[in-house]
């Protein structure tokens, strides 16, 4: 066995050790998955346990489903879960329609300079930590004292009766859903206006010589193209629809209790009770409830969503 | 040829159309319109922020909050700048940011680079590996046990590192973006002699750059950002990172009191927040011109590859 021997043998163990010098550059993103993502799955069988911190995860007795059956017979359940679909289905269809529509009305701008401009104007509020979208929301509503704020400086300056807003929870779903528009609406807008560029000029030449108007064009042309990118988004979005974007809402409402009818979402009731009362076990049911269910339906979008457009399809 | 004819007459006519078009349509207008009214709405709370900071603190308690400051103080940026709690926040920010985009950027080309090479044997399962954690999580509950109980991590800043390291969506963006890279320079060099580590480290990644770039920035705004994790591992006051130590500001006006005072004044706590909120924002102000061009890139890049 020498340096300069060439056969097929030494070539293929040239082509191994090359992979495991190439094995060694994924290691750490492996190692990160390993412990961060599959042993915390793993770690979902304290649901199953009456986890004691002492005994630790495996060390704890198993209860069987008492976990699951403690917080669907709670008076909490069906409001909890009802809020997380809820918001999440006003989200998902307001930043979708709010990035579409911005998407049309960015591809009338004829002004290059001002087309810039605005696109990188309504980005911005990506770019915004919830904890900073969370004050903001307090000056426009709640004001320095507690009361005020500029919406109700504006409502009372047309006459009209001002609102607490932080002890009222109607109207908090909306306001999130704003929220959501806000910091979403440019992101969204972007990718439909990615999408609309692929659209061939012809198809819009065509449009032209059969007279349509420019509203024509971006409802009966534009907007009928841009269906594969909405649903893909759709099924991404549907994939989290069981999540309850921890982040804006926690640091919107946080501990005000009396804006929880309508804004508490699973992942800020696990926070709370895990926080608050420590109870590992019922929110690690919960947890593993949200998981499943948030898994069916990401399968089943994807499964319904290839059926009809084949060629978008997401796996 | 009647065909080619038609053909070039419709250009033509096009052509015409579109220059003769010269008054907008309605639709035209109200894109204007809507466009802008989006603008404005998106930069109104904003200003609002910056506003209040400068304004002074009695003025805010008693008239509110209004688009001009007046009238016009500093006091709550004097007491940003010379407060240590405040100066502590902010390094304690950069330095999440900071090394947590770095080993971010380095688990991810790593494994991106494995993914996109296409080996047998190891690219498919390794893809497959990164996408279940975007479909089945463990949730909150495991992950606080492990933090917490097996790696002892509290208020230590790899907390909130840590369990952000590697984002699946990020690992598909760069291996499509690897996979574009031609085939023929990565086997010139194989032909030079260079091993598959050199060939990463001096080729892959330097005809990365862009969207080494966007990548960046993507876990940069996300760790600058963060509250979460910081929220559930820290809880000593003088570790907190800046966003957290904002949350606290909210939700917990005594909180101030750690904040230092001069002499007899009180502290203007409502001024200060929004100081605060001001100087939070500002990296990512600075950097935007530069940071959105890539994002854009970036969103589109995951979006036409989805």
């Amino acid at each position: 066995m020498t340096d300069h021997s060439t056969g097929p043998a030494t070539r293929r163990r040239g082509a191994l050790r090359g992979s495991l010098w190439l094995g060694l550059l994924a290691l750490p993103a492996v190692a990160f998955f390993l412990v961060f993502s599959y042993a915390p799955m793993a770690g979902l069988v304290v649901a199953f346990k009456e986890f004691d911190i002492s005994k630790g995860i495996f060390g704890s007795p198993w209860n069987g489903l008492d976990n699951f059956r403690y917080f669907f017979s709670s008076g909490d359940a069906g409001r909890i879960l009802l809020n997380t679909l809820l918001l999440n289905v006003l989200f998902l269809a307001a930043t979708l329609a709010a990035g579409v529509t911005l998407a049309l009305m960015l591809n009338e701008l004829r002004g290059r300079y001002f087309k810039r401009v605005a696109q990188s104007t309504i980005f911005f509020p990506y770019f915004v930590s919830p904890v900073v979208i969370a004050i903001m929301l307090q000056v426009l509503l709640s004001g320095p004292a507690g009361s005020g704020g500029a919406v109700n400086d504006a409502l009372a300056g047309f006459g009209l009766p001002t609102v607490s807003w932080y002890t009222e929870p109607g109207p908090w779903p909306w306001i999130l859903t704003a929220v959501k528009v806000w910091q979403l609406g440019g992101y969204m807008s972007v990718i439909f206006l990615a999408a609309i560029t692929s659209i061939p000029e012809d198809v819009y030449e065509a449009g032209q010589i059969d007279g349509a108007s420019r509203a024509q064009m971006a409802f009966r042309i534009t907007l009928p193209l841009l269906k594969p990118t909405a649903a893909v988004l759709l099924v991404l979005g549907v994939g989290r629809i069981f999540y309850g974007d921890f982040g804006t809402i926690y640091a919107i409402v946080g501990d005000n209790g009396t804006l929880f009818p309508t804004t508490d979402v699973i992942d800020t009731y696990v926070f709370r009770s895990l926080r608050q009362i420590g109870d590992f076990g019922t929110t690690a049911a919960i947890g593993l409830f949200q998981s499943v269910v948030g898994f069916v339906l990401v399968a089943t979008a994807v499964l319904i969503q290839r059926r009809y457009s084949k060629e978008t399809s997401l796996l | 040829m009647t065909a080619a004819l038609t053909s070039t007459l419709a250009k033509s006519s096009v052509r015409t159309a579109t220059r003769r078009r010269r008054r907008p349509e309605a639709f035209t207008v109200i894109s204007i319109i809507g466009v802008t009214t989006f603008m404005v709405i998106c930069l109104i709370p904003f200003w609002m922020i910056v506003s209040g900071s400068f304004t002074d603190e009695q003025t805010l308690a008693t008239t509110g909050y209004s688009l001009i400051p007046r009238p016009f103080s500093i006091s709550a940026y004097k007491l940003i700048f010379t407060g240590p709690t405040l100066l502590g926040a902010y390094a304690a920010s950069v330095f999440i940011t900071v090394v947590g985009t770095a080993l971010a950027l380095a688990c991810t080309s790593g494994l991106s680079w494995v993914i996109a090479r296409r080996l047998p044997y190891v690219s498919r399962p390794l893809s497959v590996f990164a996408y279940i954690p975007m479909l089945f999580t463990g949730g909150l509950v495991p992950l606080y046990l492990l933090v917490t109980q097996y790696l002892k991590l509290q208020n230590s800043y790899f907390a909130v590192i840590l369990p952000l390291l590697v984002a699946p969506f990020l690992v598909f963006i760069q291996v499509s973006a690897f996979r574009q890279l031609p085939e023929e320079i990565l086997d010139s060099a194989r032909v030079d002699g260079a091993g598959e580590m050199q060939i990463f480290f001096r080729i892959g990644l330097p005809l990365s750059k862009p969207i080494l770039a966007v990548v960046g920035l993507f876990y940069a705004v996300h760790y600058w950002n963060e509250w979460f994790t910081a929220l559930l591992f820290m809880s000593d006051v003088h570790k907190f990172p800046l966003p957290l130590l904002l949350q606290n500001l909210i939700s917990n006006v005594s909180f101030s009191q750690m904040l230092p005072t001069a002499a007899e004044q009180s502290t203007p706590v409502y001024q200060l927040r929004l100081a605060l909120t001001v100087v939070t924002i500002g990296p990512i102000l600075l950097a935007y011109p530069f940071a959105q061009r890539y994002f854009v890139k970036g969103i589109t890049l995951g979006a036409t590859k989805g």
